[in-house]
């Protein structure tokens, strides 16, 4: 089968890759590059484990092509985390008992930051409308959404001490 | 009751939890090995059928693929739980839809699936028999003709698509319907449903050259894998490692061997290390999902609302192979009892064999299907009586010293405590609040799984403490809760405690992480080798301090005396340079709860031990003209006994809570035909963010005597009566009774129209 070379921009640092056409980014990210914290489930779309961040926006990578990416800006969840100092999502899932098994939690993050980035002054509802497509069958999204709240309460604190 | 604690009690994050929101944890899913092949099952598109031939020469001769095996290339050996019906491959016949006819192995997993769509089988259907109905009319035909041949637990009572026939029997029937004044019979269904964890079941299999294989799985029973897997490999356990990395959640669906036999099989085949992931089809069809049920309920009440006497039969629908069945069958029948004084009870719990998927546990399996009938029924006798259902309820109630159905004494019981709190919370008194909304109530009790757990205990020359536990951290973070048990006995900080688990070669034993049992277990396990480490330690101390053992104490990370004090770290490095270093092996086995044999036949789970009471509350209106259900609030009041990590154990109630209500309202595995409707995650619907509402969690501690500071387990209980509350909720709002799982709007809308059947 015919290769793509691609060079995709993920978490800041260039990768170039050599993949057939049809891979998808989900499948280059934990296959080719070994970035497994990018999960993998249903892979139709249906439940949010796959979620990156595209241009900022977040997307379900697994049903993405990664032919699709060349030239984006790609965040996967170990591209938030800097020198070991979690971004405030992180420290807040940690600090309010968001976390169970933790499969769903990466895409959530990523879920979250990509909502928290559009609307620092979330509501209940709307963080809740913004993770719809995130699915978690261990923590019945209570203490997820309570996560969201301090960490946006977290940043416009320090918007504002700024 | 309040214990003065530093470590155990409060609230802190849970050890692993760096690891899950960097996206570093390695689960199954995620784990690889260089030159992995990757394998596929080719499943059976029969329900029932004779297997005519298999051609796999197409598939062999694609780019890629390494290998194709069926029936013919494994052992044929039987194997299972209480009942051995199982096998890797179906050998001549087929039994469900989804049933592993062969399994690949190829270079990449598109191979592997062009593979399968490559071999050939032929099938001569057969009739299949698609429902409880069909498999117990007289004449039906059976599932397994050679039942009678297989082996089994002698205790199960078995016959022909019967399975298993759990029986309590307690007093004297006639007379306690007699002593009625009235009789109610009602009859209730619910449907299958699945765990639905996340993470796809996943096995990762490499052999070496001493012929000693190591399976990385996500499954919550490593030992109870390692022995399978020696079954099915005709290998002594010893050579069989099994390595569990993280877990996706299981919630009972990965108990039982899943992807981990083909895994090995097929690597044994190759030569080369192979990994097999499920695919959410293959979960929706050929998983080990929860029992659809018929539950029949005959309940005789005086008219001041005494229960007299209750008989009830469950029926689950265990699908072609027994699966958890007759433990669940078992279990069920003291969930029918209900938390209930009762003189007169006669109870059954079958095990059914059907053309269907071998269904399995699911998080209290029996539970919810259970105290869906039982607490329905309850709220519909206290109507038929003019009686308010949390007065009926107060009025039958267990109480401390009661007996339980078969004749265990109670203990630690806060039931009552329960039912009040929960209907206060909610506003009980105001119970039709507004046209279409409505307020229920249910209650229960639950057991905490036995068996037995043990852990080694070290500590480092730096002070820190490696808790080495045979139990795996399935997500509950059970791991973490026994960890600050061990924390505060060894008077060290929670962040000091390093956890190792789930490895069969390298980890002590343990039951494994089901049945609420993994923080009660591994935490007592965890008591008992800080007893003995506290006897290594005083030694050592004693010797450096220069007073009696006896003086001596554990207290900031030291042990300490009259004022003097040295270091575990110290003592540690001592101990190393002298005897080998500092280590314990702590063990646990709950003692057998004594019960009345004489009330019990064929029953593989005769009662509850450490049993938690809980209640829960719910408050929600119903579209009149679409039948849509809003849950508004939802309280849940559980006897915890001990709350060894309160944040934890509210996760446990609002993620149980979070299963229940997609239980109670939108979730079932649609058979039609013996084939699954709806084998994908758009249309099995499980609730979101959206469709949850708030859930208030107030814990209630009664401690148990045998729990770490008196818990109990508390995973499996909020998972049990969302489906009666909803369904009790509902009926006040609407007037309306659904006696069948999932309570979808639609039956609600029809019902409300007067069409249709509830
Ligand atoms: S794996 Fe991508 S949405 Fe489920
Ligand atoms: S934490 Fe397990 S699925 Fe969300």
């Amino acid at each position: 089968m015919s290769r793509l070379a691609l060079s995709l921009r993920i978490n800041g640092v260039t990768h170039d890759v050599l993949t057939e056409p049809h891979r998808t980014l989900l499948d280059v990210l934990r296959d080719d590059l070994g970035l497994t914290g990018t999960k993998e489930n249903c892979l139709e779309a249906e439940c949010g484990v796959c979620t990156i961040l595209l241009d900022g926006r977040a997307v379900n990578s697994c049903i993405l092509l990664a032919a699709q990416c060349q030239g984006r800006e790609i965040v996967t969840i170990e591209g938030l985390a800097r020198a070991g100092v979690f971004v405030p999502l992180q420290q807040a899932f940690v600090d309010h008992g968001a976390v169970q098994c933790g499969y769903c939690i990466p895409g959530m993050i990523l879920a979250a930051q990509a909502y928290l980035d559009e609307c620092p002054e979330p509501t209940d509802d709307g963080i809740r409308e913004a993770l719809a497509g995130n699915l978690c069958r261990c923590t019945g999204y209570q203490k997820i959404t309570d996560a969201v709240t301090a960490a946006a309460r977290g940043l416009a604190r320090a918007r504002t001490t700024q | 009751m309040s214990i003065e604690t530093r470590v155990v009690g409060k609230s802190l994050p849970r050890l692993d939890a760096a690891g899950k929101v960097t996206g570093t944890a390695v689960y199954a899913a995620d784990f690889a090995l260089p030159g992995m092949l990757h394998g596929k099952i080719l499943r059976s598109r029969e329900p029932h059928a004779r297997l005519v031939r298999i051609d796999a020469g197409r598939a062999l001769a694609l780019p890629g693929v390494r290998a194709v095996i069926t029936a013919t290339d494994v052992l044929d050996v039987r194997y299972g739980g209480g009942l051995k019906d199982e096998t890797v491959f179906a050998r001549d016949r087929v039994r469900y839809v989804g049933q592993p006819v062969a399994a690949v192995a190829a270079t990449t997993r598109e191979a592997a699936e062009a593979a399968l769509a490559a071999i050939d089988v032929v099938y001569e259907p057969l009739p299949a028999v698609l429902d409880l109905e069909a498999a117990l009319a007289p004449g039906a035909p059976l599932i397994h003709e050679a039942w009678q041949t297989y082996t089994a637990i002698p205790i199960l009572h078995r016959e022909g698509n019967v399975c298993q026939r759990a029986r309590i029997v307690v007093g004297d029937m006639e007379r306690g319907f007699a002593e009625a004044d009235r009789v109610f019979e009602h009859e209730f269904r619910t449907a299958m449903v699945h765990q639905g964890y996340t993470e796809p079941r996943a096995a990762v299999a490499a052999w070496d050259s001493a012929g000693q294989v190591t399976v990385w799985s996500n499954t919550q029973l490593p030992f109870e894998i390692q022995n399978t897997l020696a079954e099915i490999l005709a290998l002594p356990p010893s050579k069989i490692r099994v390595i569990v990395p993280g877990i996706g959640g299981g919630f009972g669906g990965k108990l039982r061997v899943g992807v981990e036999h083909f895994a090995a099989l097929l690597a044994r085949r190759t030569g080369r290390p192979v990994k097999v992931v499920t695919t959410s089809e293959e979960e929706l069809t050929a998983a080990y999902p929860r029992q659809g049920t018929r539950v029949e309920l005959k309940t005789g009440v005086t008219r001041d609302g005494r229960i007299t006497a209750k008989e009830g039969r469950i029926w689950f629908d265990t699908g072609a192979f027994a699966g958890s069945g007759p433990g669940v069958a078992s279990v069920a029948t003291l969930v029918l009892a209900g938390p209930y004084r009762i003189p007169n009870l006669l109870l059954e719990g079958y095990a059914v064999y059907t053309n269907k998927t071998n269904c399995g546990s699911f998080r209290a399996p029996s539970g919810p299907q259970s105290n869906f009938a039982v607490e329905s029924q309850m709220d519909m006798i206290a109507d038929a009586l003019g009686l308010d259902p949390l007065d009926f309820r107060l009025k039958n109630i267990v109480r401390e010293g009661d007996e339980g159905p078969t004749g265990q004494v109670l203990e630690a019981v806060g039931l009552e405590e329960c039912l009040r709190r929960a209907a206060d919370a909610i506003g009980w008194r105001d119970r039709r609040p507004a046209p279409g909304r409505g307020k229920g109530l249910a209650c229960g009790w639950w057991t905490t799984t036995g068996g037995s757990s043990g852990v080694y205990v070290k500590i480092n020359p730096d002070g820190s403490v490696a808790m080495n536990t045979g139990a795996a951290e399935i997500g509950t973070a059970a791991l973490t809760g026994a960890a600050q048990v061990l924390a505060e006995e060894l008077g060290v900080d929670l962040a000091d405690i390093s956890v190792v688990s789930a490895d069969t070669f390298a980890t002590p034993f343990d039951f494994g992480a089901q049945g609420s049992r993994t923080a009660f277990a591994v935490g007592n396990a965890c008591r008992a080798a800080v007893a003995d480490l506290r006897r290594q330690l005083f030694g050592l101390a004693a010797a450096q301090l220069g007073v009696d053992a006896e003086a001596l104490t554990l207290r900031d990370k030291a042990v300490v005396a009259d004022g003097k004090r040295i270091a575990l770290a110290e003592l540690a490095r001592l101990s190393q340079a002298s005897g080998g270093g500092l280590i314990a092996h702590g063990t646990f086995i709950a003692p057998p709860t004594p019960y009345d044999a004489k009330r019990v036949e064929a029953h593989v789970y005769p009662a509850f031990h450490s049993p938690s009471f809980h209640a829960h509350a719910v408050d929600l209106s119903v579209d009149r003209e679409t039948g849509e259900v809003t849950v508004h609030r939802y309280v849940v009041a559980q006897d915890v006994g001990f709350a060894m990590n309160p944040r934890y154990i509210e996760g446990q109630i609002e993620g149980g809570v979070a299963q229940g209500l997609g239980q109670a309202l939108s979730e079932e595995i649609v058979y039609e035909n013996g084939r699954v409707l709806n084998p994908n995650l758009t249309d099995y619907k499980m609730p979101t963010s959206l469709d949850l509402p708030r859930v208030e969690s107030i814990l209630v501690e009664h401690p148990s005597l045998v729990g770490p500071y008196g818990a109990k387990g508390v995973g499996e209980p909020p998972n049990i009566e969302p489906p009666a509350a909803v369904a009790n909720a509902v009926a006040a709002a609407t007037g309306v009774r659904i006696t069948t799982l999932p309570i979808t709007a639609e039956k609600i809308a029809l019902a409300l129209r007067g069409e249709g059947p509830a």
